[in-house]
């Protein structure tokens, strides 16, 4: 396979987290490394458990190929943190290894890349959010409430259920504090991603006859419309303090609901009209 | 700049800690593992309420008469709704229900019964109107455990239940006038309106569509309706101190296949509770004084709170709120043949009608 000239600064070796140079090596376009074999076996081997699980009909529908209704679900709850049955939730808890095991080495696959190009470690970092979000849905709550049964269903219909579910334990979600953040945020970011690419989409195609437009373009419309610019830099900024946000508030979000907060959500405001102040 | 920031992090963290509780908390299961059908509750708040509940009971003396026979003819007067009693079970609930409602008040058989200028009690007149209530509020107990076991179960329920040592139940209510909020007695506020279709013109309030909703559908519920139906919910919810979960599979409210069993016992008691206002509480309102009227001069009525105050079962299930030791609420008692008393009056003939 033929080689761009800037790949020869890709695919420099060395630089790996464990040292040595095990999977040090390329296959056509794509970096191995030992995190990358390790997210192979991981994801190949959590698949196959989905797919093991489908076929036993573990989950709620029963015995489907109905990709809408598989489903692999947690453990009762009378398992409380202990180890589960094979078809009573024990598969979900070798998949969520998997999962975890699969995630965590695509994030140190991402900081050895990283390493290799000198660059600093924002990607593994940002991705590391994302796997926080998920750790806190099927660890650190399970771990709070005192079951793993508290986790999620990995299925299409049934972990919407189970969202379904869990919001109405508290009556009403939407008046979750950290949920209103997160839900901010989530606007924000694409708010501001849709800003940005129809930025760049403009002064990247412009009219038949005219040339490809510059930062100043970029700016001056900015300025022109909301009077400031956050600059070519500035927005990249943002969106990665918008997109870290939604993903840390929304794991806040689920966290405190149940180990810290049994309640209706929309009780919880009653600080508000307790204050000292008027009450 | 550093300050300031010390300064509202550490109110921020004051908050998060004075607006939180902290785990652990008790989770049990009600439905298929996984899908999140479960009751979360904290039992550092519940264990208050359960231990604050435990230190009200009173110590009964006494155990049941276990070779009851009715007292023979003549034993009292007026006497409508006792008449299966022995004279010592009579006695035995007799006094039960002066710790049951009557002990604040430190007045024992006089709260009911009219003490005679010679200091002697005459247990046959009706004139404090207590007594009418009292007799009123037997029958509908007797009632509720004889025609309602989908909701009291095999247990059933007694004064206790309800009174826990008060002549005035907590969560009763009443019409407000309008706009008027009251905070610490949410059962008297505006939303009394929807609790009067609901409990007392026994308004169904089943909004949920199981059509597109175009042009053509059947379902005309305007929000207006849905409001209801989501207000009478959410009033029940806080009765019972349970989420939605307890009784509905949240993606599919209104399907009875998928509700886990709480769904037809809290239905039967919405039934049980209709079926005590119209027929017990709603006629007493000549009988009320004006004190014991709401602020639109209504007299008291009952919804889920009455009983549950806030549990999920009455007292969370305590023995002492039970019928089981008390034969007075077990069945619908027949009137004792006292001398010359006519007791059969028109309650009776209601009765029959219901069963």
């Amino acid at each position: 396979m033929a080689m761009l000239t800037f790949e020869r600064k890709y695919r420099t070796r060395g630089g790996t987290l464990l040292g040595g140079d095990l999977f040090d090596f390329w296959i056509g376009p794509f970096y191995v490394g030992f995190f990358g074999v390790t997210t192979i076996f991981f994801a190949l081997l959590g698949t196959a458990l989905c797919v093991w699980g489908a076929a036993m009909g573990e989950g709620l529908a029963g015995q489907t190929w109905n990709l809408w209704q598989i489903s692999i679900a947690p453990p009762p709850l009378e398992y409380g943190l202990g180890l589960a049955p094979m078809l009573e939730g024990g598969l979900w808890q070798a998949i969520t290894v998997c999962a975890i095991g699969a995630f965590v080495s695509w994030a140190l696959r991402q900081a050895e890349i990283a390493r290799k190009l000198g660059m600093g470690y924002h990607v593994p970092v940002a991705f590391g959010v994302a796997i926080l979000a998920y750790i806190t849905l099927v660890v650190v709550r399970p771990l709070l409430l005192g079951a793993w049964g508290h986790g999620f269903p990995y299925g299409i219909i049934s972990h919407l259920d189970w969202v379904s579910n869990v919001g109405y334990q508290y009556l009403h979600f939407h008046y979750n504090p950290a949920h209103m953040i997160a839900v901010s945020f989530f606007f924000t970011t694409t708010f501001a991603l849709g800003l940005h690419g129809s930025l760049i989409l403009s002064v990247t195609n412009p009219p038949k006859g005219e040339s490809i437009k510059t930062s100043e373009h970029e700016n001056t419309y900015f300025r022109d419309t909301i009077g400031y610019s956050i600059g070519a830099i500035g927005i990249h900024r943002l969106g990665l303090f918008l997109a870290l946000n939604a993903g840390i508030w929304s794991a806040i979000c689920i966290v405190i609901s149940g180990p810290f907060w049994t309640r209706g959500w929309p009780e919880w405001w009653a600080w508000w009209l307790n204050l000292p102040i008027w009450s | 700049m550093k300050k300031q920031l010390l300064i509202l992090s550490a109110a921020g963290a004051l908050l998060a800690i004075q607006a939180c509780e902290l785990p652990p908390v008790e989770t049990s299961q009600l439905g298929f593992r996984g899908v999140g059908m479960e009751h979360v509750a904290n039992p550092s708040t519940l264990q208050d309420s359960m231990e604050s509940v435990a230190a009200r009971i009173p110590q009964l003396a006494g155990a049941p008469d276990a070779e009851m026979e009715p007292a023979p003819a003549g034993t009292w007067e007026n006497v409508q709704y006792l008449g299966h009693l022995s004279e010592a079970e009579f006695n035995r609930t007799m006094l039960a229900m002066t710790a049951w409602v009557a002990q604040e008040t430190g007045q024992g058989c006089n709260y009911c019964h009219v003490i005679e200028d010679d200091g002697t009690v005459n247990f046959v007149s009706d004139d404090i109107y207590t007594k009418v209530v009292s007799r009123d509020m037997i029958r509908m107990t007797q009632d509720l455990n004889a025609n309602y076991p989908e909701h009291v179960g095999e247990t059933g329920v007694n004064c206790w239940t309800c009174h826990m040592g008060e002549v005035l139940p907590n969560n009763y209510w009443f019409y407000a006038a309008d706009g008027e909020r009251d905070l610490e007695r949410y059962y008297v506020n505006e939303g009394a309106r929807q609790t009067e279709r609901y409990l007392l013109d026994q308004e169904a309030i089943r909004v949920i569509s199981d059509q597109a909703l175009t042009g053509d559908t059947e379902n005309t519920s305007s929000i207006q309706d849905t409001e209801y139906a989501y207000w009478v919910m959410i009033q029940m919810s806080k009765d019972l101190g349970v989420n939605c979960t307890y009784c509905h599979t949240t993606a599919r409210f209104s399907d009875w296949d998928e509700s886990p069993p709480q769904r037809v016992t809290a239905l039967r008691g919405v039934g049980m509770v209709r079926h005590a206002n119209a027929e017990y509480m709603l006629p007493l309102q000549d009988e009320w004084p004006a004190n014991r009227l709401g602020p639109m001069g209504d007299g008291p009525k009952i919804q889920c709170a009455t009983c549950h105050n806030g549990a999920f079962q009455p007292q969370y299930g305590a023995e002492a709120s039970h019928a089981t030791e008390w034969p007075a609420f077990q069945v619908l008692g027949p009137p004792h043949n006292g001398a010359g008393a006519d007791a059969d009056d028109g309650d009776e003939d209601t009765e029959d009608g219901e069963n």
